[in-house]
Parts: C-alpha cells; sequence; structure tokens
C-alpha cells in the first residue's frame, strides 16, 4: 500500500514537472520552416495600445533594423516623448539605450524585453529546438534556461496560429502576429496570463 | 592665447545655439508686446505639423492635425495622420482619445499633467515669461523671437532639456515649439494657416 501511495506520488510528480509541450505528440520536420513567420523589419511604426491592470497607455512603437542588423524598438506618446529604446542585438545581445524614469524598472524591463524576443523570433537555440503536434497544430519548441518559447502553426504550416512562452507547466504569455505584408505583421497582439497586462500592435501606413 | 582661443570657442557655441539669433536686448518691451498679443487673442485656430526626430535611429516620425485655443484656458488638439489622437484641455480637465480608449484626467490629482497643462496654456496665451517652473531667455532674429525654457522643476526635468517656443513677428503668435528631450529626440510642431480670433464654439472643448 505504502509503495502504492510513494508510487502515485511519484507519478504525480513526474508529470507535474513534465514540460508543457512534452505531452504532444512527437513530430518529424524541418524546425527551420518557422523561419517564414520571423518578422523582416525593415523599418515599422505601430499604433500602440498598453493595457496594464486598470491602467491603459497609448503610444507609437517603431521597429527599425540599423545597419549593424540590431534592431531597436522604440516606444512614445503620440505627442512626442520617448518611453523606451532598447536594443536588440544580432548576437543576441540586450542593451536599454533610454527608460523613462517612471518606467525604470528591472522586472518591467525583463518583462518587456522577454515579449519582443517573442515577437521578433529571438532566443532560438535549434540545437535543443523539437517539434511536437496535435490533431489540428504543430509545436515549434525552442527550449530557455526556464521554460520555453514555441511557435505554432496550423497543419499545413502555412499559418501561424500563436506564440507562446511557457513555464515548464503552462503558457505564461500568448501573443499573436497576423497579416503579414512584405515580410512584417499589421495586427500583433501580446497577453500576459499570470497578470492583467496586454500589447497590441496596429501597423501605422505612413 | 590659450584662454582667449578658449574664450572665443565658448562665445561661438553659445551663439550657434540659435542661427539667426541674438540675445534679446529689450526684454521688458517685448514683455509688454508679446502680453497685449495675448491679451487680444481670444481664439486661434491653426493647422499643424509635429516631427519627432530621432538621430541616433535617423528617423522621423511626422503627424499632422488641427489646434484650437479659446481663452480662458481651452486648447483643442486633434491629430489625424497618420494615426488619430485627441487631446482637449478645458481648465483643469483633460481628455485624451485615442484609437482605443477614452481617458478622463483632472490635472489636480496629477501633477505631471498640471504641468504639461500648465506649458501648453502659457504657450498659446503669453503667460509662459512669468512661469516660475522655467528658467527663460528670449533672442531675436529677423522675423521671429525664440523663447527658451530650461525646466527648473525636478518632474520635468526629467524629461525636458528645453522647450523652445517661436514667435512670429508678422503677429506675435506662437509658430512653433521645440521640445528637446532627456533622452536626445526632439520633437518640433509647426503651427500654420493660423487663423486669430475667428469665432470657435465651446463645443469643441467639451471634455464630457
Amino acid at each position: 500500500m505504502r509503495f502504492l501511495v510513494l508510487s502515485s506520488l511519484l507519478i504525480l510528480l513526474l508529470v507535474g514537472c513534465t514540460p508543457v509541450y512534452k505531452n504532444l505528440h512527437a513530430a518529424t520536420g524541418d524546425i527551420h520552416h518557422i523561419d517564414q513567420f520571423k518578422p523582416a523589419y525593415s523599418v515599422a511604426l505601430y499604433n500602440t495600445a498598453v493595457n496594464v491592470t486598470t491602467h491603459h497607455l497609448s503610444g507609437l512603437l517603431l521597429v527599425k533594423t540599423m545597419p549593424d542588423s540590431s534592431v531597436r524598438t522604440v516606444f512614445s506618446s503620440e505627442m512626442g516623448l520617448k518611453f523606451f529604446d532598447f536594443e536588440f542585438g544580432h548576437d543576441g545581445s540586450f542593451k536599454v539605450n533610454y527608460i523613462i524614469k517612471q518606467m525604470n524598472k528591472k522586472p518591467v524591463i525583463k518583462t518587456l524585453r522577454k515579449d519582443f524576443d517573442l515577437m521578433l523570433m529571438r532566443r532560438r537555440n535549434f540545437s535543443t529546438a523539437y517539434l511536437r503536434k496535435d490533431g489540428e497544430l504543430v509545436y515549434y519548441v525552442f527550449p530557455q534556461k526556464k521554460g520555453s518559447f514555441c511557435y505554432i502553426t496550423n497543419a499545413v504550416g502555412d499559418s501561424l496560429q500563436r506564440m507562446e512562452i511557457a513555464s515548464r507547466k503552462k503558457p505564461i504569455v500568448v501573443a499573436t502576429m497576423q497579416h503579414y505584408n512584405n515580410g512584417i505583421p499589421d495586427t500583433i497582439g501580446i497577453t500576459h496570463k499570470n497578470f492583467k497586462f496586454t500589447i497590441e500592435l496596429k501597423k501605422i501606413e505612413r | 592665447m590659450m584662454i582667449v582661443l578658449l574664450t572665443m570657442m565658448t562665445t561661438v557655441v553659445a551663439h550657434a545655439q540659435y542661427a539667426g539669433y541674438t540675445p534679446l536686448a529689450n526684454m521688458q518691451n517685448f514683455k509688454t508686446q508679446f502680453a497685449a498679443t495675448a491679451q487680444k487673442t481670444a481664439t486661434i485656430k491653426s493647422d499643424f505639423t509635429q516631427e519627432k526626430n530621432m538621430d541616433m535611429l535617423a528617423e522621423k516620425i511626422t503627424s499632422k492635425g488641427k489646434f484650437w485655443f479659446k481663452k480662458n484656458n481651452m486648447v483643442r488638439m486633434e491629430y489625424v495622420h497618420p494615426f488619430k489622437y485627441l487631446m482637449v484641455i478645458n481648465g483643469d480637465n483633460v481628455l485624451i482619445k485615442d484609437e482605443q480608449k477614452e481617458n478622463k484626467i483632472n490635472t489636480k490629482s496629477n501633477k505631471l499633467f498640471q504641468q504639461i497643462n500648465k506649458i501648453m496654456l502659457d504657450c498659446v496665451q503669453g503667460s509662459v515669461l512669468d512661469n516660475a517652473d522655467f528658467k527663460t531667455r528670449v533672442f531675436e532674429g529677423k522675423s521671429a523671437y525664440l523663447i527658451e525654457l530650461t525646466p527648473q522643476t525636478k518632474m520635468i526635468k526629467s524629461l525636458f532639456k528645453t522647450i523652445t517656443i517661436t514667435i512670429d513677428k508678422k503677429d506675435n503668435t506662437v509658430s512653433g515649439i521645440d521640445m528637446m528631450e532627456v533622452s536626445g529626440d526632439n520633437t518640433l510642431i509647426h503651427f500654420t494657416n493660423r487663423e486669430i480670433n475667428t469665432a470657435i464654439s465651446d463645443a469643441l472643448f467639451s471634455t464630457k
């Protein structure tokens, strides 16, 4: 009896520890297939709405690839005031070029950095990546130090359904990129599951 | 010799700050003139072009819209291209409407907005020279005056290095506002097609 309880506990523990995407069916295919959805930014300007708990903030997000291949994300108010300027280096590095005092907090920067990493399809180590599937969807999983980044397409692989940042147990960020035009998504949505935080981006035609 | 050279260089730098402008000789005269025009200005209707310059990124964001002012304390700034954004100031009340939401703010409970509100109104009402939140310097050019505002309060200082207001000599009204950010960017708002004292309905400034 004791053995049974122990083994049940062990099973429970093991199941509880199984990374969220491991439970899906194994799949084979080209993991690089996901690259087609990597946004090809030269420069794009997005109308941006950020909702954090009960606060609402709108503004403009500029995404620009610089001559040295780094990508800059610059968020400013409609009236011109800059909130932050982040630099995502080609080598995986990250630099805060500017952030206003009110936002200059480590968790804020860390959260935004991860969200942009997911959106720009960075932090992808193909040597540890794997594919999974369920009935309808294909999962391109990129394990991270903690949890994983996952890009999910339809079965045929011609439509990006959603992107996720997952802890070992569940998705904590779910995002979508839609309506690609010349390699640049027109609409982007990022939703955090563990607290009320959403970012909505709609491309502005200048 | 070195000292002379250094002094010369500093003088050149100080003057090169605003090309074509020299420090104003008669400040009192300007003040009286500016205040008199402001006194006579009951309404302003204008188009505006805003340029946000990000030199580090070799990037410029240009937007356009319409601007209205009515005495006392009423401003409506409506961006129409390439995005829609509306800000209405009516006394202590501010209405902000972006493409998704409407936000009503009472500046009495929001210090930053209170200060921004005051800058906006001071600029168009001509009372900016008396605003204790800034150190002011005035320069004179061929066709315009420049009022340079240097923030003295901690909050505004953390955002702006200087704000420069251009006053057209033709009609003594504001033709431009240039906000130099601490970040190195600047935002230039240029007012065109200015109409002074045309009838403007109060309804335009409703914050309800």
